[in-house]
Parts: C-alpha cells; structure tokens; sequence
C-alpha cells in the first residue's frame, strides 16, 4: 500500500484581530471585569456614603455652627451632650421607642405572616393591601394618625367614648408624655409591621412542606411545629429583619417630628429629631452630629453581632 | 460656505477668549436674573401680590426675578443650612426674627439699602433692630412684621357679660367663666413657636427675663418668674384644658375658628382665615390690646426680613429688588395691604397704615404703649440664645410647672439647662 505523504501547509500567520474582538478579550478578563463592574458602585458608596459619614465625624468633633469657622474640639460635644437633661431624656426614648416597636412589629409580624401563608381568598390582593402602610410616604400617613390623635378632631377618642370605652375628653394622646410615647409607637408599628410580615412570609413559603408533614405523621400538634420547625428555619430571617428594623427604628425621624415634635418636654425626642432641632434649626451643626453619632458604635456592635449570628445560621 | 475675514476671526476668538478667561458673559445683551426664597404667608394673597410686583418689576428694570416659596415653620431652616454650607441657592431668602443673627457672617451687609428706605418711611421698627442689625449692621432688610395680639369671642364675652380683660390676671377671671362655659382659654404649652410667643410677654409682664442683656447671665430663677409660672398654673388648672399641651402652632387658630376656645394669644390669622373661609365664628371674634402685668406691658412681634446671601453673584440686581418691593413707597403700599393686617409696616412713620382701617376689627393692632420684642429679650438674638428658645426651655418648664412639678424645682430645671448652653 503506497502511503502518499501529505505535505502540510504552512498555517497562514495570524493577522491583527479586530479591535471589538480585542477589547472583549480585554474586558474578559477577571482582573478587569471585575473592578470595572465594582467602580460605580464604590464610587458611588463614596460620594454618599463614605464623604457624609467622614463628614459628619469631623462636624461631630468640631464646635461648626452653620456657616462659620470651625475648630476641633475633640470629644467635647459628646460630653457636654450628657450633661443636657433633653439629651439623657432622648437617649432613654430611643431605647424605649426601639425596644417597644420592635417587639410589637415581631410578634404582630410573625402572626400576619402565618396568616397571610394560609389559603385565604383573595390571596394578592390582600398581599397588595397588607404593604400599603409601608408603601405610603411615611410624612402623609403620619399626618392622617396626626388628625387621628389630634386633640380637637380626634377620631380614636371620639369613637372610644361614643362606645362607652373612655370618659370624655378620652386620651390626651400627643399631650401627655406615655400617651404620646405610646401614639408614635403605635405608627411605628403601623407602618414597619409589612415589612416583618412580608419578608417573614417570604422564609415561611421556603420552608420545605415534608418537614411539616413528617412532624405530622409524628404527632405533633401546631405549636410544637411552630417551636420546632417554623421558629428554627426562620431564624436568618428573622434575624435579618430585626437587624435593619433596630436600626431603621433608632434613626426614625418622620414620624416623631409630624406627630410630637419631640414633645411634651422632650419625653418622644429620637436622636434624629433632636440633632434637627439642635444642628439645623439653632446652627450648632457640631452637637447636631454628635447627637446623631452618638449611638454609632453601639449600632455597629450590634450590627456585627447580628450578621455574625446570621454567617453561623446559614452555615 | 462664507469665507471669514482675518479680522473677524481674531475679533471673535478674542472675546470668547476674554468671556471664557473671565467667567462672566458681557454685560450687553444679557439677562440678568435673580432668585428669591420666600415663605408660604400666612396671608396666602399676599403670596400672590408677591407674584404681580415680581412680574412688573422684571418689565421696569429687564431683570428676571424667580421666586420660590416654602413652608414657614420648619423646613426653610434646613434649606437655608444646606444653601449655606454648600454656598449654593438663592440669592434672596426671606428671614424671620433672629436668623439675621444666625447667618451673619453669610448675608451681605445691606446697610445702604436700609439707609435709604429709612429716609422714605421712617426708622426701622425696634423688634427689627434687634433682630436684623447685629453688631451695628443691617445684614437683612425689615419687610414687614406680624404682631401676637389678644384674640377673643367677643360675642361669648357680651353674652357672659365678661369684661375685656386688660391684665393676665383679668384674663385669669374672665377664664374661669369661659371654661365653664365649655369655651376655655387657649394658650399653647408645648414645642412650638406659640407657646413661646406667649410665655415670653407673660414672663416679661410679670418682671422676668430668661438672659439679661449682656447675653451672659441667666436671670431665669426671679420672683417675677415665680409669678409667670403660678399664673400658668392657675390658668392651666381653672381656665384652660389639658389638650394645650400637645399643640402645634396651628392649634389656637383651628381652636377658636371652629368654636371652642374663647381667648386666644396670635397674630390676626385666625381671624382673616375664619373670615376668608366665611366659619360662622368670623363675626364674633375680635382682637383686643395686649395684657399687662407688674413688669409693664409687653407682647412678642415677629418681624421679618430679606437677607441677600454673600455668597450671590448677583448682589446688586437682589438690591434693586428690595429696593423695588419696599423701597418705593406706591408698591410696599400694595404688598402691604394685599397681607390683610398680617403683614405689617416695618417702618414707623408708615405705623398708623391704611391697612389698619380696612377692617374695624383690627383697631387693637395699633397696640399704643405696648413694648414689642423679639424671644429671647432683652438678651441680643447670640447663637446661644437662639439655642434657649429653640430647645423650648421656656414652655417645657411651664409644661413641668403645670403637670405637677414644684415651681421652684421647674425654674431650677430652666436655670440649669439654660447656664449649660451659655456657658457651652
């Protein structure tokens, strides 16, 4: 058998590639691409994040007053702030207010939840209504619960005393101070609850169904699957939800501001509204950022716990 | 295509060289324009008025006047903070009482202007001294003022056969009977503007003051204290209802113009509201003149101005509009009666105003040996003191008096709060 030899052309020399196959290649690769999808982001976390945070430490240790030379005082402010009786008295509310809603937003979030994960008619519809207090800008509908507890219109005692359930006048809601306190709890909780009980529904529908079923076969009775399956599997979300409700409760400003103005004498005052009134409306932008600071490292502890907590959950 | 000459070339290149170079377009052919942070006036006509003068002013003078209004209470603070530190905003901004203190060192000196319109309508009003011309200079012009005055049911008080109460301790009598009458006296006790509008002529009637005049010493902890805040008590206690201490600066007016309140401390709005909403209680209610004590006879006025920010690049267009507006003697006239009797003359020879005689309800305003004075007197409107009136030590230590602390341990509260923030 003859074995023909086959001469092998030479391969042709590669020409320069065309210059959008060339900026692809460079663009796939890992070290570019991925700063490049960063960037905007981090420039971004910079701009408004990063520069009004340093900011706000530099008026925070500084004697600024809007508009003029500042110099630094180190931790003056801080101090001097525990001296003010309106300060100790915000730092009490906001522990207060937190604490309260929190509470109340997790226990009502929890029982919406379950409630909303049954088959009920309706189902989307009733999904879609549930967010409606999350939904409505927080200064409008404070002003609706203004009107409600307003001392002149007031609707709550109006009702309560045509059913027999208060004396008149009723409750001098925004004028006396656990009253108040209660009132901008009570909104806090209107309007936070959707945000516990949508995302609550959202880890309940992911629960895997046999894990109810076998417990089931088993004998257990719908507390004891609550206990032992709903709570555990619940707990990253739970701990998620409590993480961002502390601190968008701590930092709550609409609401206090709309209703109480911090009032009566300073008794339902947030640190937000209080740095308003000290930083912006009398110009001592020093102590307003210090007010606001104030509980930075504590927030952050209990951030780093919390994800901590969350990172040891999910792994 | 045009061929371009040689001369034109460089002649064109050159001026967009200087324009470029310079920063500023010449001064031929362009628009000048300003702009004008005002508030929301309580009299809403007035706001419109504002409107018109702006328009004719831009057709006499060729320069466009943008103005921008904004809520009075609350939000113009941060507005005014975040134009400031960014030296970016309006060139104009409205001001009231102490903010002329505030900004100082940001609003143009604008003694020139002020000169002038003193010339033509007389000496600018003392409120407006006192809160407009820090350290000897004007840094905003006086544009009008509104005065806290006694507004009353006259209708309940004839039908009671009540007299027109000339002291607080008349009002104290006249009180009881209006409670039991189910139409209770209201004076706000909580954090806003109103309650301190009113605890500050108390205070000063019965001889008192919160920081001397020196701006340093506390003299809160006074007999002349201790009488303001028995007063309140006995008013809280027999003449008015608990529900003053959740008010907001509204409250009194909304109070008396939907029948419940008898007496009432507050500009005429509740009034000219009630009047232009045609309520049924716009025919009974009146005004009459500010109450007296042992310290004289006092009364809060709120005088307000035009401040021009230094950081405008258009400070002589916004004085030829201030000049405009209150300047020329035919317009001031017209923004002035347009405010129905809110807004008032801020200049003394132009006191006695028409605008008094448009309504016979408005014969109190006059207000003949009445002191008027700005919070925080007689201390200078410093930042410290703007800090006192604006954390509501005032009321809040009425409040505490009135809801069951000692008068001694409330004055001493205030005294203690008020010593951290001078000597802070």
């Amino acid at each position: 058998m003859a074995i023909s030899s086959v001469r092998a052309e030479p391969a042709p020399a590669p020409g320069p590639l065309p210059l959008s196959v060339r900026a692809r290649e460079f663009f796939d690769r890992e070290e570019i691409l991925g700063p490049a999808f960063v960037t905007p982001a981090l420039i971004l976390l910079v701009l408004l994040v990063a520069y009004p945070f340093c900011m706000a430490l530099y008026f925070a240790m500084s004697n600024a007053f809007i508009g003029r030379p500042s110099t630094f005082v180190g931790i003056r402010n801080f101090v001097r702030l525990w001296e003010s009786d309106a300060f100790r008295q915000t730092f009490q509310n906001a522990f207060v207010f937190t604490g309260a809603a929190v509470a109340f937003k997790l226990v009502l979030g929890i029982s919406l939840a379950l409630l909303l994960n049954q088959q009920l008619w309706f189902t989307r519809m009733i999904r879609g209504a549930v967010l409606l207090p999350w939904v409505i800008p927080t200064a409008l509908s404070t002003l609706g619960w203004w009107w409600m507890f307003n001392s002149l219109y007031s609707v709550v005692n109006w009702t309560g005393i045509a059913m027999g359930i208060m004396d008149p006048p009723g409750p001098n809601w925004l004028g006396q101070k656990y009253y108040a306190m209660t009132a901008v709890v009570i909104v806090n909780v209107w309007r936070g609850l959707p945000f516990f009980a949508i995302t609550i529904l959202a880890g309940l529908v992911a629960i895997p169904k046999e894990l109810y079923e076998a417990a089931e076969a088993d004998g257990a009775g719908a507390m004891r699957r609550f206990w032992y399956i709903t709570l555990p599997m619940l707990k990253p979300v739970l701990a998620i939800v409590i993480l961002f409700s502390t601190i968008f409760t701590f930092s709550d400003f609409n609401i206090v501001y709309v209703l109480t103005h911090g009032g009566p004498i300073n008794s339902t005052h947030l640190f937000a509204t209080l740095s308003r009134q000290i930083g912006l409306e009398s110009g001592q932008i020093g102590q307003g950022a210090a007010i606001s600071l104030y509980l930075f490292p504590v927030l952050a502890f209990v951030v780093w716990a919390q994800l901590r907590f969350v990172r040891k959950q999910a792994y | 295509m045009e061929s371009i000459t040689r001369r034109q070339f460089v002649t064109t290149t050159a001026g967009l060289a200087g324009i470029l170079a310079s920063g500023v377009a010449p001064a031929r052919g362009q628009t000048r324009e300003i702009s004008y942070l005002a508030w929301n006036n309580f009299a809403p006509a007035s706001d419109k008025k504002l409107t018109e003068i702006a328009q004719r002013f831009t057709k006499d003078t060729g320069i466009k006047l943008k103005i921008d209004h904004i809520s009075h209470m609350g939000p113009q603070q941060a507005k005014y903070a975040s134009e400031v530190q960014t030296q970016a905003g309006h060139d104009l901004v409205e001001m009231r009482m102490h903010f002329p203190w505030l900004y100082e060192p940001q609003l143009v000196d604008v003694s020139d202007v002020v000169a002038e319109i003193e010339k033509k309508h007389g000496k600018a009003i003392p409120s407006a001294y006192e809160c407009g011309h820090p350290n000897g200079v004007w840094r905003a012009v006086p544009q009008y003022h509104g005065m806290f005055v006694c507004t009353y049911r006259e209708d309940l008080f004839k039908k009671a056969s009540l007299k027109v109460p000339d002291t607080w301790e008349d009002l104290y009598v006249a009180g009881k009977e209006l409670k039991k009458m189910g139409n209770p006296v209201g004076i706000p006790i909580a954090q806003n503007y109103d309650s301190i509008s009113t605890a500050g002529p108390v205070l000063w009637s019965f001889g008192g003051m919160e920081v001397d005049k020196d701006g340093k010493t506390v003299r809160i902890n006074s007999p002349g204290t201790v009488q303001m805040v028995e007063w309140y008590k006995k008013m809280y206690r027999d003449c008015m209802e608990p529900e003053v201490l959740s008010w907001s600066d509204a409250s009194n007016n909304e109070s008396i113009q939907q029948g419940k309140a008898g007496w009432i401390h507050n500009p005429v709005s509740a009034y000219i509201i009630a009047k232009q909403r045609k309520l049924v209680t716009a025919d009974g209610i009146n005004h009459h003149r500010s109450l007296s004590g042992p310290g004289g006879r006092h009364e809060t006025d709120t005088p307000r101005f035009i401040g021009i920010w230094k950081f405008s690049k258009n400070v002589e267009p916004a004085k030829e509009w201030i000049r405009y507006l209150i300047g020329k003697r035919e317009v001031y006239d017209e923004y002035i009666m347009s405010g129905d009797a809110f807004n008032l003359p801020a200049y003394e020879k132009l006191a006695d105003h028409p605008v008094l005689r448009t309504d016979a309800k408005y014969a109190a305003l006059k207000g003949e040996g009445v002191q008027y004075h700005a919070y925080g007197w007689p201390a200078p409107g410093s930042e410290k003191v703007q800090l006192i009136t604006n954390s509501y030590i005032l009321p809040n230590m009425v409040a505490k008096a009135v809801t069951g602390t000692s008068t001694k341990d409330a004055i001493a509260w205030a005294e203690n709060e008020m010593k951290k923030i001078i000597a802070g």
